[in-house]
């Protein structure tokens, strides 16, 4: 079943009063519990792609459409849908140092209207279930590159997502936590059937995905892995 | 108040060191705990030399003063007559006879112009002012005399010491020019009212003494009343409804007349002083917008984040204004307990008075009220509040994409 759908997505920048065109007719397709990965040089826009389907950024052609509704992020819906339909895990993990990590991953229910002491208990138990039991109470600043990862994609699975969009998630890490964040996401894929949208560089675990793609001047193209 | 900002509340009020105490804090906090002392201290202070003034002036001085319309003596049988009409009056707390007149003080070479008040001291009626006799006694008999503090220390008397008093008496004039009538009393006490004014020109005599050395048969001058505290605002009301019952023989004077002017200046003087040390916490405002521009400057990551979570800009504005908030409220308590100390402080140290020439009184205290210390805060708040939101608007403008991008 189709969880979320890009079609004919455009988006160009300005710059030196040059227009760029990042994306040129791109359209992308996500089945339920599938795992796609987009690679791609630096600035062909993967991530831009990645943002308009989470609807943060606005395509300035083309429909999104998540779970079979056209949707985009202006519309006042958007950070409801957001935060009950999607869930983010980016290159830096955006964890806020205040808060300890079950505070952390607690946050989306939090901000969907449960209260504090429901989701904290619901983010515990899940940050338990990914091997975190030991570090519910640490701050950030007190977790390892590859902790901080794994909270901050516990954060995105807390609501319980159609699908992750995680832009170059293991891009901070050494190959150690690197391999770590991977197997989890793996792992949530095949045991939970989470669907992801996975934007890298790292092409060996990319192989790892059910579809992946390259995007060359502003077009996906799927890769055949030998 | 969504869920959010209920969670994010009680961790500031669970960890407030945690969440409160950040260096970005630092000088926010400490600009409004120096000007919202300095305004808190400014009003207890004027507020102090207000009920001060109030009290010295209304203490030194009859809150009612009955004359006689002519201008003549009051005599003893007019004097039973209208106390007998004033004594259904329960407003009034007592009612004192006394003949006064401008005289000259003699002390050598150095002659002052005082006023002469002559009391009865048989007991008949009250001496109102016997808790100002602060050296010597209240009670007086023939040939004593109390004089005030500051006219004693220009003249160098003290009690037991002997003062000449001269009066010009001009309906005697002789060949050889006015003679004027003249006694010479012993100090038996030194008048301190805190009332420059009167410190500086009060006599006080015995009637009979008074009426010997002016001349004049037995008669009073002028009765004065002094009304119950609870009373003594009603004055003029009271004034009004006595002088029905008196008729037009007697004219009567409340202490607003003479007093209210000065006191309605002071209490101008000092909401003047608070509106413009009010300005004093709007500058100090100026660092509540620069710590709340760098705690979002600081903390755009983590706004841009919780945006993507799906929080509203409203929602996450609230959030912030809640944590500057709580610091900026923190800092005007303790800039109000400040200001109590300072006020304190100034009040009893010992190196500077008021000139009582100038400023009527010559001590500092200071009142903490409570309605005052609301107003204080109330204002505080209010500014640093309207400080706190104007840079939180900036949120609204804040890009997800921009800051994802480039953290």
């Amino acid at each position: 079943m189709l969880c979320l759908a890009g079609y004919n997505l455009c988006k160009s920048y300005i710059d030196s009063d040059q227009s760029i065109h990042v994306l040129k007719d791109t359209s992308l397709e996500v089945q339920e519990a599938e795992m796609i990965c987009i690679t791609g040089q630096s600035g062909c826009g993967k991530s831009t792609l990645l943002h308009i389907l989470g609807l943060l950024d606005k395509p300035d052609a083309g429909q999104v459409l998540i779970g079979g509704r056209e949707i985009h992020s202006s519309m006042p819906e958007a950070p409801l849908v957001r935060n009950t339909q999607l869930g983010f895990v980016f290159q830096f993990h955006y964890l806020v140092e205040d808060l300890s990590a079950k505070e952390n991953v607690a946050l989306p229910m939090i901000i969907g209207g449960k209260s504090s002491a429901v989701a904290i208990k619901h983010a515990s138990e899940l940050l338990c279930n990914l091997g975190l039991a030991e570090r519910l109470n640490r701050y950030p600043n007190q977790l390892s590159g590859g902790e901080q990862q794994r909270v901050s994609l516990a954060r995105a699975l807390i609501n319980s997502p159609k699908i992750v969009l995680a832009d170059e998630p293991t891009g901070n890490l050494d190959p150690e936590h690197s391999a770590e964040v991977w197997q989890m996401m793996l792992k949530l894929n095949r045991e939970r059937g989470q669907a992801f949208v996975i934007v890298t560089h790292d092409r060996d675990s990319a192989r790892l995905a059910s579809k992946t793609y390259n995007l060359t001047q502003g077009k996906l193209s799927p890769i055949v892995w030998e | 108040m969504d869920k959010l900002q209920q969670f994010f509340l009680t961790r500031y009020l669970k960890a407030p060191k945690r969440n409160l105490l950040r260096f970005s804090f630092v000088f926010m906090t400490l600009g409004i705990v120096l000007s919202v002392g300095i305004l808190s201290a400014a009003l207890n202070l004027f507020e102090g030399y207000e009920r001060s003034l109030k009290m010295v002036l209304l203490g030194s001085l009859p809150h009612i003063t009955i004359q006689k319309t002519d201008a003549e003596y009051i005599s003893p049988e007019e004097l039973d007559l209208i106390v007998k009409q004033l004594a259904a009056s329960s407003e009034i707390e007592s009612t004192t006879p006394v003949i006064t007149y401008s005289v000259m003080a003699v002390e050598g070479t150095k002659v002052r112009g005082a006023s002469l008040n002559g009391y009865d001291f048989s007991g008949r009626y009250p001496f109102p002012y016997a808790n100002y006799i602060k050296k010597g006694s209240a009670s007086l008999h023939s040939g004593e005399i109390i004089i005030g503090k500051y006219l004693a220390k220009e003249l160098g008397k003290k009690v037991g010491d002997t003062l000449k008093i001269v009066y010009p008496q001009l309906d005697r004039i002789s060949a050889l020019g006015i003679f004027p009538a003249e006694h010479n009393y012993r100090v038996a006490g030194i008048y301190n009212s805190g009332f420059y004014e009167n410190d500086r020109s009060m006599l006080i005599c015995t009637q009979t003494d008074a009426e010997a050395l002016l001349n004049i048969n037995p008669g009073f001058a002028k009765l004065e009343l002094r009304l119950r505290p609870s009373h003594i605002d009603d004055a003029s009301i009271l004034a009004v409804s006595m002088q029905n019952k008196l008729g037009v023989d007697y004219s009567l004077y409340p202490w607003t007349i003479f007093s209210a002017g000065l006191l309605k200046l002071v209490m101008m003087e000092k909401w003047l002083i608070f509106i413009v040390f009010c300005f004093l916490v709007l500058i100090s405002g100026i660092n509540v917008i620069s710590a709340v521009a760098t705690i979002i400057l600081d903390k755009k990551n983590e706004i841009a984040v919780l945006k993507t979570l799906g929080a509203s800009s409203a929602s996450i504005r609230k959030v912030l204004s809640y944590q500057v908030g709580l610091v900026g409220l923190i800092a005007i308590i303790l800039g109000q307990v400040l200001g109590a100390l300072l006020s304190i402080f100034v009040e009893h140290q010992g190196f500077y008075h008021l000139k009582g020439d100038v400023y009527f009184i010559d001590s500092l205290t200071t009142a903490i009220l409570p309605l005052n210390q609301l107003i204080v805060f109330g204002v505080s708040a209010t500014l640093v509040l309207a400080c706190i939101y104007y840079p939180l608007r900036q949120i609204d403008k804040l890009q997800i994409i921009e800051i994802l991008r480039n953290p």
